[in-house]
C-alpha cells in the first residue's frame, strides 16, 4: 500500500505550546506587553515560514514477540516495550512529519547571531507545529478507522524512546518514503530538516 | 413534480428526516471490522436492503446510498475498478428497497487524498474522479446528492462542482467539524457557508465529529447568513474508547431532545451519524417531524470567505480595507520572483498585510513574459492554504479569472467587471457560476466617464445586465473610480458624488483604489488619508489600500483640516500637499539615570537602543569599563536569576544577552585600547559533537557566555573528536563545552574526553543537550549543565578550581 501523502497541513498555532516549550510557567513568569507583542510577532513570521507537510501508512502486523512488532512486509520494529503497548493491536499505522525546509534555514540565519531571541521562537514554534502535524495524521487516519469500526491507540512513540531505539527510524524512513518528501536521513539516524518526526500508533478493532 | 422543488416545498412546511448510520447497521448484520463496505453490500444487498428498509419505516424522508466511499482511489485499495457500476448497482439496491415516497440520496464521502495544495491530487482529477461516482448513481435512480463528512473545502468544492456539472439535482453539502469548531484542514462552518452557498449547494451544514450539542452551535452561529436550508447529522454523542472499543454513549432518547433544539436553531434536514440506529431516528421524527422549520433568513449576503475566514460587508460591520500590496506593478523584487515561480515575497507581503489590518488581498500577478495562468494558480494555492484573508482576483485576463475562481477555495471577489462588451460577457457568466461578487467598475468601451452622472449610467447598465444572471446588489461592490488629482482637482469630487449616489441613492457597497488619487502627487499617504476620510463621509464602505497609510485617515490632523476648510475639496488637498511632516522620535525618559536606563534595556532586551544609552552614558563621563562592570554585567546576571526563578522564560534571557552583546561590541574599541583594565573571564572552547547537527541549543549556550564575560571560541556543529582534540591544543581553553542532542550522537562525547586524557590535556569538560544527564556526565568524566544560565554558573566555578 502506498503512503498518504498530506502535502500542507493545516493547524492553529498551539500557542500554548510553544510558550511552555520555552519556558514560560502561568503565573510564574512575568512578561511586558511589549515583549508579549515582539514574541507574538516572531511566532506569526515562523508560521508564514512553516510548511508542514506529513506521511500516514497503514501496515499490518504479522508477528508480535519480546523481540519487537514484525510487519507484513518483513521489517521489524524492535522494541519489546512497543510490542507490549500494541498488544491489542493487529495493525500500525507509521506517520511522519515534517516544518519544511525555509524555518530551518531562518534558524540558522538567525541563531548565528542575527536575532537568536527570533531563533528560539521560531525553534519552538517549529518543534510544536511539527509535533501538532503528528496529532492531525492520527486525527485524520481515526476519523478513517473509525468508519472501519477501528481505531488508533491514544499514544504514539517515536523512535528513540525507552527500548524503541533511534536506529528504528531508518526502517520508518524506508516505509514511508521520506525521500519523496525531501526528508534525509544522516547515519546517526537524525532527519534532516532537523524538524522533522517520525511515529508508530497501534490500530485497535472498535 | 421535479424532486428539487417538492424537497423545497416539503422544506417549507416541516423539517425533512434524514437516515441514520448505515456503517453502525452493516456490523450488527454482520460486516467484518475492516471490510469494505460496498464491496460487502453488493454480495451481501439483503442485508443494506434491509438497513434501508428500517430507517424508512422509522421515518426517514430521505435514506443515503452506500456509496460513501464509492469513488475511484478508495475501490481501488479494495481491488474494485468498475466505479459507475458498482455506483449504480448500490444505488439501485437503495432505489428497490424502498417506496417512491423514500427520496434517494447519492452518497457521497471523501475521496481518501487531499487536494493540491494540502495533497498532491490535482483540483480536476479530483472534479473528474466524482463525475466518475456522479455518473454511476444518476444511473442508479437517486433523487438529490449528498457530499458528506468532508475536512476539506476544496475537496467539497470540487465534488460540489462534479455535481453541478453533470445535472441540476437537489444537493447538500455537510462538513465535520472538530472541538475546536473547525474542520481538520481549519474550516470554519461560517466560511463554508458562505463558500459553498455560493457556489450552488442547495442545503449545507455538517456530520459526523460531534454529538448534537457542539453541533447546535454551529448550526446556531450560521443560521443568520444562511441563504439554503441547514443540515444537521450529528453522531449518537461523541465517541469514546473504552476497553479498546469505541463506544457512542448517547441514548436515543436523550439524541432526539437534543435535536429538538436543531429545529429551533434552524436547521430544515437532521438525521444521525455514527452510533444512531433507526431507533434514534423513530424517536426524532416522533419528536420533531411535524415542527414548524424556519426557512433562510437571507436571499442574498456581501460576504467574501477563504478557506479558514469571512469577511461580511455590511453598514453595521467596519470599513474593509483590500490589501493592495500583491502587485507586481514597479515592484522589481516581486516580478522577479514571479518569475522564478518563487513566492516568498508574496507569502510575506499576505502576512504583513493581514498583520497591519487588511481584510482581503488583492491579488495580481501580472507580469510582462510570464505565464499569468501559472503564477495565479500558484499565487491562490499558496495564499488559500496560508492566510485566512479571502481573495479579490485582479487580472485584466477573464481566462487567468476564469481559473481562479474554480481554484480558489473560498467565495472570491473579482476585480473587475467594467461595461467593456468581451469582458462582461465573458466574466458575468463565470462570477455567476462560481458564486463571486464582483468589483462593477464604471467604464465602457468608451472610456472612464470623468462626470458622476455618467458614471451613474453606467452602473445602472452593468447592473442591469447582472441581475439578469440573478445578482443582487449584495452582490456588486461599485468602485467609485478614483483618478489622481495630479490632472484635475475636479476629478476627486466626482469620485466623492459618485461615492455618495452609490451609498445613499444606489444603496450598495462601494470602493476606492485609494492610491490612484495621488498618483504624480507629493505626500501621496496623506493625499490618500484625506480623501479615504472624504469619502468615508460619503458612504465609503471599502477600499483597495496599503492598510498602514489606511490608518492615517483617523489622525487627528485630518479631521481637523477638513473641518477648518469645511470639507472644501480643494482647499483641503492644497493644505496635504504643501504640508511638511516629520516623524518624530520617542523621547527618552527624563530624570532617570543613565545607569539604570542601561540596566532596564538590558532587563527588557531592547538591544536597539542600547548604543544610545552608552553614547549617552560616555558622553555624560562614564568610562566604558564603569559600564560593563557597573551595569551591564550586574543587569544580564540579573536576567539569569529571574530565569532561574522562571520568572523570566527563554525568549526573555536570549533577548538580555542579545542586548548585552550588543553593548560589548559597542564598547568594544574603547576597551581595545586598554584590555588590562577589564576583567578577563576563563576561556570556554565549545562544539556540538560529530553526527549532530542540532546546535542551537549550542547557540544559546554561547550567547550567554558571551554576555557574562566568558571568552568563547565556537568551533559549530558536528565536530569530529579530532578536531576538538586539535583545538584544544592550539586554543589551550580553561573548559570545553559538548552539546549532543541524540542517543546516537551523545557517544561521541566519551570519545573526546578519552582522546583528551590519552593526550594528556587537563582541561575540564562541560556536557549538555536533551538527551544528556547528570550521571551520563559523571560516567564520562564531565560536568553537566542542564540550560545556560547553568553553564554560566558551572563555568564560573570551574574556572576558579
Amino acid at each position: 500500500m502506498e503512503p498518504t501523502i498530506f502535502e500542507r497541513i493545516t493547524i492553529p498555532v498551539p500557542k500554548g505550546l510553544i510558550y511552555r516549550r520555552l519556558g514560560y510557567r502561568e503565573g510564574v513568569t512575568g512578561i511586558s506587553s511589549l515583549q508579549k507583542r515582539q514574541i507574538e510577532k516572531y511566532i506569526a513570521q515562523a508560521t508564514t515560514l512553516i510548511n508542514l507537510k506529513g506521511t500516514g501508512l497503514v501496515i499490518p502486523i504479522k508477528k508480535k514477540n519480546t523481540g519487537g512488532i514484525t510487519l507484513f512486509e518483513g521489517t521489524i520494529l524492535k522494541s519489546k516495550s512497543l510490542a507490549l503497548l500494541f498488544k491489542n493491536s493487529n495493525e500500525v499505522l507509521l506517520m511522519a512529519a515534517t516544518c519544511g525546509i525555509k524555518i530551518m534555514d531562518a534558524i540558522k540565519r538567525d541563531s548565528q547571531g542575527r536575532d537568536v531571541t527570533r531563533a528560539v521562537v521560531f525553534d519552538a514554534t517549529a518543534s510544536e507545529m511539527t509535533d501538532a502535524a503528528l496529532g492531525w495524521i492520527m486525527e485524520y487516519f481515526n476519523r478513517e478507522l473509525r468508519r472501519q469500526d477501528k481505531c488508533l491507540t491514544k499514544r504514539r512513540f517515536s523512535a528513540g524512546y525507552a527500548d524503541f531505539v533511534l536506529e528504528n527510524q531508518k526502517l520508518i524512513y524506508r516505509l514511508l518514503d521520506l525521500k519523496r518528501m525531501g526528508i534525509k536521513i544522516t547515519k546517526s539516524c537524525i532527519l534532516v530538516p532537523e524538524k522533522s518526526v517520525t511515529a508508530v500508533a497501534g490500530i485497535i478493532n472498535g | 413534480m421535479d424532486r428539487k422543488k417538492k424537497i423545497l416545498d416539503i422544506l417549507r412546511k416541516r423539517p425533512l428526516i434524514l437516515d441514520g448510520a448505515t456503517g453502525t447497521e452493516l456490523f450488527r448484520r454482520g460486516m467484518p471490522a475492516g471490510s469494505c463496505p460496498e464491496k460487502w453490500v453488493l454480495a451481501n444487498p439483503d442485508a443494506i436492503k434491509s438497513v434501508h428498509r428500517d430507517y424508512e419505516r422509522a421515518g426517514s424522508d430521505i435514506v443515503y446510498t452506500c456509496t460513501f466511499g464509492a469513488n475511484r482511489i478508495k475501490l481501488a485499495q479494495h481491488g474494485l475498478s468498475r466505479v459507475r457500476e458498482v455506483n449504480r448497482k448500490i444505488a439501485s439496491l437503495t432505489r428497490q428497497a424502498v417506496n417512491k415516497k423514500t427520496m434517494v440520496c447519492g452518497d457521497i464521502g471523501p475521496s481518501g487524498r487531499f487536494i493540491e495544495p494540502y495533497g498532491n491530487l490535482k483540483f480536476e482529477d479530483a472534479v473528474d474522479l466524482f463525475k466518475e461516482q456522479i455518473r454511476g448513481l444518476l444511473s442508479g435512480g437517486v433523487d438529490l446528492f449528498g457530499i458528506e463528512t468532508m475536512i476539506d473545502i476544496q475537496e467539497a468544492r470540487a465534488a460540489l462542482i462534479a455535481v453541478k456539472e453533470l445535472t441540476d439535482k437537489f444537493v447538500m453539502v455537510t462538513m465535520t467539524y472538530e472541538k475546536n469548531g473547525r474542520t481538520l484542514n481549519g474550516t470554519d462552518p461560517l466560511s463554508a457557508l458562505i463558500t459553498l452557498q455560493s457556489l450552488g449547494a442547495d442545503a449545507v451544514g455538517c456530520n459526523c465529529s460531534s454529538g448534537p450539542d457542539d453541533m447546535l452551535k454551529i448550526i446556531r452561529s450560521i443560521k443568520p447568513y444562511a441563504r439554503v436550508p441547514l443540515v444537521a447529522k450529528p453522531n449518537a454523542g461523541m465517541p469514546k474508547l473504552i476497553q479498546g472499543k469505541t463506544v457512542f454513549d448517547m441514548g436515543a432518547e436523550e439524541f432526539s431532545r437534543l435535536c429538538k433544539g436543531f429545529i429551533l436553531a434552524g436547521a430544515n434536514m437532521v438525521g444521525g451519524c455514527c452510533g444512531t440506529s433507526p431507533e434514534y431516528i423513530r424517536q426524532l421524527k416522533k419528536r420533531i417531524g411535524n415542527s414548524k422549520p424556519i426557512m433562510p433568513l437571507r436571499k442574498s449576503i456581501s460576504a467574501l470567505s477563504s478557506a479558514s475566514g469571512t469577511v461580511l460587508i455590511e453598514k453595521n460591520r467596519g470599513f474593509v480595507i483590500i490589501g493592495e500590496r500583491i502587485n507586481p506593478t514597479g515592484k522589481k523584487k516581486m516580478q522577479e520572483e514571479i518569475r522564478k515561480g518563487d513566492l516568498s515575497f508574496v507569502r510575506e507581503l499576505a502576512g504583513e498585510q493581514e498583520a497591519q489590518g487588511a481584510h482581503l488581498l488583492d491579488v495580481n500577478v501580472g507580469v510582462a513574459g510570464v505565464n499569468e495562468k501559472e503564477a495565479m494558480v500558484k499565487a491562490v494555492n499558496t495564499l488559500s492554504s496560508i492566510n485566512p484573508l479571502p481573495l479579490v482576483i485582479d487580472s485584466s485576463n477573464p481566462e487567468v479569472i476564469a481559473l481562479a475562481l474554480r481554484l480558489n477555495p473560498g467565495r472570491s471577489l473579482i476585480n473587475s467587471i467594467s461595461a467593456e462588451k468581451n469582458k462582461i460577457k465573458r466574466l458575468l457568466p463565470l462570477a455567476e457560476k462560481y458564486g463571486a461578487m464582483f468589483i462593477l467598475l464604471p467604464l465602457s468601451d468608451k472610456g472612464i466617464p470623468k462626470a458622476s452622472g455618467a458614471r451613474k449610467k453606467v452602473i445602472k447598465e452593468i447592473f442591469a445586465q447582472a441581475e439578469k444572471f440573478g445578482f443582487t446588489k449584495d452582490d456588486i461592490i461599485v468602485d467609485g473610480l478614483a483618478l489622481s488629482i495630479a490632472s484635475n482637482m475636479e476629478y476627486a469630487q466626482e469620485t466623492l458624488k459618485t461615492i455618495e449616489w452609490c451609498a445613499k441613492v444606489f444603496k450598495c457597497n462601494t470602493l476606492v483604489g485609494l492610491s490612484n488619487i495621488s498618483f504624480g502627487m507629493p505626500n501621496r499617504k496623506w493625499i490618500n488619508a484625506v480623501f479615504l476620510k472624504l469619502a468615508r463621509e460619503k458612504g465609503l464602505n471599502s477600499a483597495i489600500a496599503d492598510p498602514e497609510s489606511a490608518k492615517l485617515a483617523d489622525k487627528p490632523i485630518v479631521k481637523k483640516i477638513i473641518r477648518e476648510r469645511k470639507n472644501n475639496v480643494s482647499a483641503i488637498f492644497d493644505y496635504f500637499l504643501k504640508a511638511s511632516f516629520k516623524e518624530k522620535g520617542k523621547p527618552l525618559a527624563r530624570g532617570v539615570p543613565v545607569e539604570e536606563k542601561i540596566s532596564r534595556v538590558v532587563l527588557e532586551g531592547g538591544k536597539e537602543k542600547v548604543e544610545g544609552l552608552i553614547k549617552e552614558a560616555i558622553a555624560k563621563g562614564r568610562s566604558p569599563y564603569q559600564i560593563i562592570e557597573r551595569t551591564v554585567v550586574p543587569a544580564i546576571v540579573r536576567a539569569g536569576e529571574l530565569f532561574d526563578k522562571r520568572k523570566y522564560f527563554l525568549p526573555q534571557l536570549i533577548a538580555s544577552a542579545e542586548t548585552v552583546k550588543r553593548a560589548f561590541d559597542f564598547l568594544e574599541p574603547y576597551i581595545k585600547k586598554d584590555r588590562s583594565k577589564r576583567k578577563q573571564k576563563a576561556m570556554i572552547l565549545m562544539a556540538t559533537v560529530k553526527g549532530d547537527i542540532h546546535d542551537i541549543g549550542k547557540n544559546i549556550v554561547v550567547l550567554i557566555l558571551e554576555s557574562n564575560s566568558f571568552r568563547v571560541i565556537d568551533l559549530g556543529k558536528d565536530i569530529s573528536p579530532a578536531r576538538i582534540i586539535s583545538a584544544i591544543k592550539r586554543f589551550k581553553p580553561d573548559i570545553v563545552g559538548l552539546s549532543a542532542l541524540m542517543t546516537t550522537t551523545m557517544i561521541k562525547m566519551p570519545e573526546v574526553i578519552g582522546l583528551a586524557r590519552k593526550e594528556g590535556l587537563k582541561c575540564k569538560f562541560l556536557v549538555g543537550g536533551a538527551v544528556v544527564n547528570k550521571n551520563y556526565a559523571r560516567e564520562i568524566g564531565a560536568e553537566y549543565a542542564h540550560d545556560a544560565i547553568e553553564a554560566v554558573r558551572l563555568a564560573g566555578t570551574l574556572s576558579k578550581t
